[in-house]
């Protein structure tokens, strides 16, 4: 038992966070998987608007991203940054304020979203009330973490919270101009931006929601949780330092890529494929730190399924930020755009990266926070693997459907007319769509799992009074 | 004019106050790039860099007792 943690740290807040995570990781996977299915088998639509693709679609990816990234990453960054600080959170209120308001906007959003009422921006679709919460909430997560920080016993801020922070501050201008809008109605509002310079503010939201959100706030996590997991020392701190500004960088260049071949001008293009070329070597240089903290422990990974997330997370960091760069180049681009491939990109970083590093990270602290070892570490190494397999049938799925999707798109005969129909395309994909289905409920699967195996957990914590006991022992000198 | 030289071609009397803060954004930007690559890859500095990787295994000590060995 760690005698005085519950003392000294808040962590209340941060086991509610957690908990709320794993259930938000099984309804935005569950939902997933619906739309996956409506699309392989159109029935399922069962002519209701409310659960057509079009307005699930948005539910899924803010279930995905903001409710279960973004309670994962406010549970961890409280935690490692009371840890590595040495103090208590600035403000128990405010980390609660933070808590409740968060979840009241995962709430309004699963009202409004199936109702249809959405600005139509993607990664940002909800309508300017609940974009005002959404300010409201970040800056006080941001204001207590930085106050946090200020209040600090430590001379050095750790790496991890130089990435939470980087992200903090980036998400709150990001949002902030992204969500620019003009009222008519209180859900109805209209983008202040428009044309071209409205794509390009999409798309540098867009693109930065990937750089910042779900990689340099989750890169936090892997330099606080692979040591702490691994039990050694990150390899090179020295990396870390280049790796991190690198990054704040490089990033903010990237979104124009997603706009190759429209009304952008040209070389907007491709100086965002070309700087995203040139992140390579800072995401690469930040996995193989990662991995190399195994680096003479290996073995670990044999019995250690926590950290068998965490470095297979850091595999598909290194996959899909090498994947990304080459889908930007304008060649591949014009094969690749607007078709499934990109679907598979993206949940190659988001199930195998993202949601890896999460849940590694969530199994690590789940042992923290309630004292005790996990319910079962086999249902842990059973989910490590519907989790892997589940995330590599989807991918290859889409991997499969995208070229050939592109590939048939662009097939021209003898006579220069289209040699394929767009509905042929899409009669095409019906294997592949069906393939996806059975990826995301093999990972879903493993989710439900997981979120059996974290409540079983809490009840044995609390059958055992190992997390009031911890409570009761003295705080230490 | 060869086509490096076109390509490479920029109309200064056209560039807007927003190209002039881009520019030198940018420009300064990189420059503080570079200055962090040399700070961080000067051997002199190595030490004190790396020391800072111990910072999350700082804080176990006070828990004494810690079933997990204070990981």
């Amino acid at each position: 038992m760690e005698s005085g943690l519950e003392q000294k740290y808040n962590l209340d807040v941060v086991r509610w966070f957690t908990i709320m995570a794993v259930v938000y990781l099984v309804v935005g996977a569950s939902i997933g998987v619906y739309i996956a299915s409506e699309l392989a088998w159109p029935f399922l639509n069962f002519d209701s608007p409310y659960i057509s693709f079009g307005r699930l679609r948005p539910l899924h990816t803010n279930a995905v991203i903001f409710a279960f990234g973004g309670c994962t990453l406010m549970a961890t960054a409280f935690y490692t940054v009371q840890r590595t600080c040495g103090v208590r959170l600035w403000s128990d209120k405010i980390a609660w304020f933070v808590f409740w308001g968060w979840n009241a906007v995962i709430l309004l959003a699963v009202i409004t979203l199936p109702l249809g009422l959405t600005e139509s921006k993607e990664y940002a679709e909800l309508e300017w009330p609940v974009d005002i919460l959404i300010a409201v909430v970040w800056v006080a997560f941001t204001f207590n973490f930085i106050m946090t920080i200020a209040t600090r016993k430590s001379s050095h801020i750790y790496v991890s919270n130089w990435f939470f922070l980087g992200m903090m501050v980036m998400i709150v201008y990001l949002h902030v101009v992204n969500s620019l809008a003009i009222p008519v109605g209180l859900f109805k509002s209209y983008s202040l931006f428009s044309g071209v310079q409205d794509a390009m503010i999409q798309w540098w939201w867009g693109h930065n929601a990937v750089g910042f959100y779900l990689t340099a706030g989750f890169l936090g996590i892997m330099y606080y949780f692979v040591p702490k997991q691994a039990g050694r020392p990150i390899y090179s701190y020295r990396l870390s330092v280049i790796h991190f500004w690198a990054l704040m960088f490089g990033y903010v260049w990237l979104g124009a890529h997603h706009l190759q071949y429209t009304a952008l001008p040209d070389w907007t293009g491709s100086l965002g494929a070309a700087v995203s070329i040139a992140m390579i070597i800072p995401s690469w240089g930040g996995a193989v730190n990662g991995m190399m903290t195994l680096s003479g422990a290996w073995d670990r990974l044999r019995t250690d399924y926590i950290l068998r997330f965490l470095i297979m997370a850091l595999a598909f960091y290194a996959m899909s930020t090498f994947e990304g760069p080459v889908m930007a180049i304008k060649t591949v681009n014009a094969l690749s755009h607007y078709t499934d491939w990109t679907i598979g990109h993206v949940h190659s970083g988001a199930l195998g990266w993202v949601a890896g590093i999460s849940i590694g990270a969530i199994y690590h602290l789940m042992t923290r926070l309630y004292h005790t070892e996990m319910f079962s570490e086999r249902l842990v190494n059973f989910h490590f693997w519907t989790a892997t397999i589940g995330t590599v049938v989807y991918i290859t799925a889409m991997w499969v459907s995208g070229i050939m999707q592109g590939l048939m798109w662009r097939a021209y005969d003898e006579y220069g007319t289209l040699a394929y129909t767009f509905v042929e395309s899409v009669d095409a994909m019906h294997p592949y769509y069906a393939m996806r289905a059975v990826g995301g409920a093999i990972f879903l699967t493993g989710a439900i799992v997981m979120l059996f195996n974290v409540l079983m957990t809490v009840r044995k914590s609390a059958n055992a009074g190992s997390l009031a006991a911890a409570r009761n022992v003295p705080a230490a000198a | 004019m060869n086509s490096l030289a076109e390509y490479f071609h920029t109309d200064w009397a056209a560039m807007t106050v927003s190209d002039w803060i881009g520019t030198i954004l940018t420009v300064v930007i990189f420059v503080l790039m570079v200055v962090v690559y040399f700070q961080v890859f000067r051997p002199k500095n190595r030490d004190r860099l790396e020391a800072r990787k111990y910072i999350p295994f700082e804080d176990d000590n006070e828990f004494n007792g810690d079933k997990d060995g204070g990981k």
